[in-house]
């Protein structure tokens, strides 16, 4: 075993070495390794990381793992395989990606990760993450406010592998909590999914008319939620979000939901092109490996400045 | 409980059996197996009295030179009343002290404030957190010498946030009167970071004080 992996690492090594002995005209690669497209906020990272990196001089590589850690690590196989020279990685999850990550260091290759941590430090070059719990706590504060601090409501609560749906639950609670007149009456997963948000609202309403707040974990669930409260009749329940999407930004100018936590996706992912940069031409690390950015409520008040997971002035 | 008690027992019958061959450390032993868990309360019990509200006695500038400084130069008033080891990307939190008189009071929420006229000219400059239920993590986010970098992960470090803001509530805001709060004078002395909207300033009190009634 310890012989095939040394065997490999030899391979590797040398096909770096090839890749350093390749003409000067070929720009360097940066891969993008982010989950599905089909959720925007993955999206706005992908475009955000591959505009900065474009823009910086690197050819790039942006693939999509779906959240499944073994094709996370044969797409890390194929970054280190066409001689990339860092990965901008939002992860397949927390346990799951240390390997991956730790496999890509050792074939000399530097991992900026970006949106969701990982159970482990030293292996990644920067995990830059959106404080989720500050952020979740901003959304729980609203959705107290907008609540009158009582009545019966719903929580529902994003993909178990993803440590972010953990971090959020647990901020929604530490503000909601302190309220005994708020009632939590079903707490579901809908894994992140908007049409698994549909048909759990849908039966969740059922067992519970008498609902008056859905909150939820990230946005395309309150998207899903609302879309089936909107078929109940249900506009008067209050649903809140996280994220900061434009589908959300536009129900909320419409109406719909309330409100919702923007995570600044876009920012995020060119701050670790950037550092990746920085590591590439200078061996610069970062100060620090794992770095918060703020989350910024978004509501009636400021949604109009909203667009693509970031606000303008 | 009687499982642990064997295991002593099992162990030195497998010593004594296995004298010839080679002892080996066990995992378990290698890094920190039985590390405390954490416990934020009792972090911020040991702390509190001893580094927390010092470092914000020395750190803290009245409120009105803070909040003129933060919105004119807030690099300037980061160094003189914030935390320089905050995260790159985290907005300022300052260490304040504020005196004035209550002119307004909000006890229907359990996220009870007191809104404070600092400058005397009867309007409110900054709103403080009473309590039980608290917002933010303004007494944490001041403090140099807690970084998020020593914590496992987020929800650690948002614990301990937490666990500073209910021994304030615990120590020293529960204690506080609740009634006819408009007219008394409210010395504080506290953390806040500037929000961006049209609101009051919140500051979040570690110690406070409000007078008798007028």
């Amino acid at each position: 075993m310890k012989l095939t992996r040394r065997m490999t690492l030899a391979a590797f090594a040398g096909m770096l070495a090839l890749g350093t002995a390749a003409p000067a005209y070929a720009a360097d690669l940066i891969a993008i390794i982010t989950p599905s497209h089909d959720n925007p906020f993955f999206k706005a990272e992908a475009v955000g990381a591959e505009a900065k990196a474009k823009e910086l001089g690197y050819e790039t590589l942006v693939l999509v793992h779906d959240d499944d850690a073994s094709k996370q690590s044969q797409l890390i196989d194929t970054a280190i395989g066409r001689g990339a020279k860092a990965i901008i990685l939002d992860n397949a999850g927390a346990d799951a990606t240390v390997a991956a990550v730790q496999k890509a260091k050792d074939a000399g290759v530097p991992s900026f990760l970006i949106d969701r941590e990982i159970n482990a430090t030293g292996v990644a070059v920067a995990q830059i993450v959106s404080n989720n719990y500050q952020g979740a706590q901003l959304g729980a504060q609203e959705f107290v406010k907008l609540m009158g601090e009582k009545g019966n409501y719903v929580e529902l609560v994003g993909k178990e592998s993803d440590t972010n749906a953990g971090i959020r639950s647990k901020g929604y609670h530490d503000v909601i909590d302190e309220y005994p007149d708020l009632k939590m009456v079903a707490q579901q997963s809908a894994n992140w999914s908007q049409t698994e948000a549909y048909s759990k609202m849908e039966s969740i309403l059922q067992a519970n008319p008498d609902i008056k707040g859905v909150i939820s974990g990230n946005d395309t669930m309150a998207m899903g939620a609302w879309a089936a409260l909107e078929a109940a009749g249900r506009k008067d329940v209050i649903v809140v979000g996280f994220d900061g999407s434009n589908d959300v930004r536009d129900s909320i100018k419409a109406g719909g939901i309330k409100a919702t936590v923007l995570q600044p996706a876009y920012a995020q992912a060119q701050m670790a092109v950037e550092q990746a940069d920085a590591f590439i031409k200078n061996k610069k690390s970062p100060a620090e490996e794992k770095q918060l950015m703020d989350c910024v409520l978004i509501n009636g008040d400021n949604a109009a400045k909203l667009e693509t997971f970031a606000l303008t002035n | 409980m009687s499982n642990k008690l064997n295991w002593p027992t099992l162990a030195g019958m497998v010593g004594l059996s296995l004298t010839a061959c080679k002892i080996l450390p066990t995992p378990s032993g290698e890094n920190g197996g039985n590390a405390p868990a954490f416990n934020p309360d009792k972090m911020v019990e040991e702390i509190w009295a001893a580094k927390v509200i010092p470092y914000l006695q020395q750190k803290a500038g009245p409120f009105a030179e803070v909040h003129a400084l933060a919105k004119t130069d807030p690099a300037a008033a980061g160094a003189k009343y914030g935390n320089p080891k905050k995260q790159a990307n985290s907005p300022w939190t300052f260490a304040v002290r504020l005196e004035g008189k209550i002119v307004a009071a909000n006890t229907q929420s359990r996220a009870a404030t007191v809104d404070v006229d600092a400058d005397g000219d009867g309007k409110a400059d900054a709103r403080v957190q009473i309590g039980p239920a608290m917002r933010g993590t303004a007494l944490r986010d001041s403090l140099d010498f807690i970084q998020f970098n020593d914590f496992t992960n987020q929800i650690d470090f948002a614990q301990f946030g937490k666990a500073l803001n209910a021994h304030a509530d615990k120590t020293v805001l529960s204690k506080l009167p609740r009634e006819a709060l408009e007219g008394r004078t409210a010395k504080i002395l506290g953390a806040y970071t500037p929000g961006s909207g049209q609101d009051l300033p919140l500051v979040t009190p570690a110690e406070a004080e409000i007078g008798p009634k007028p």
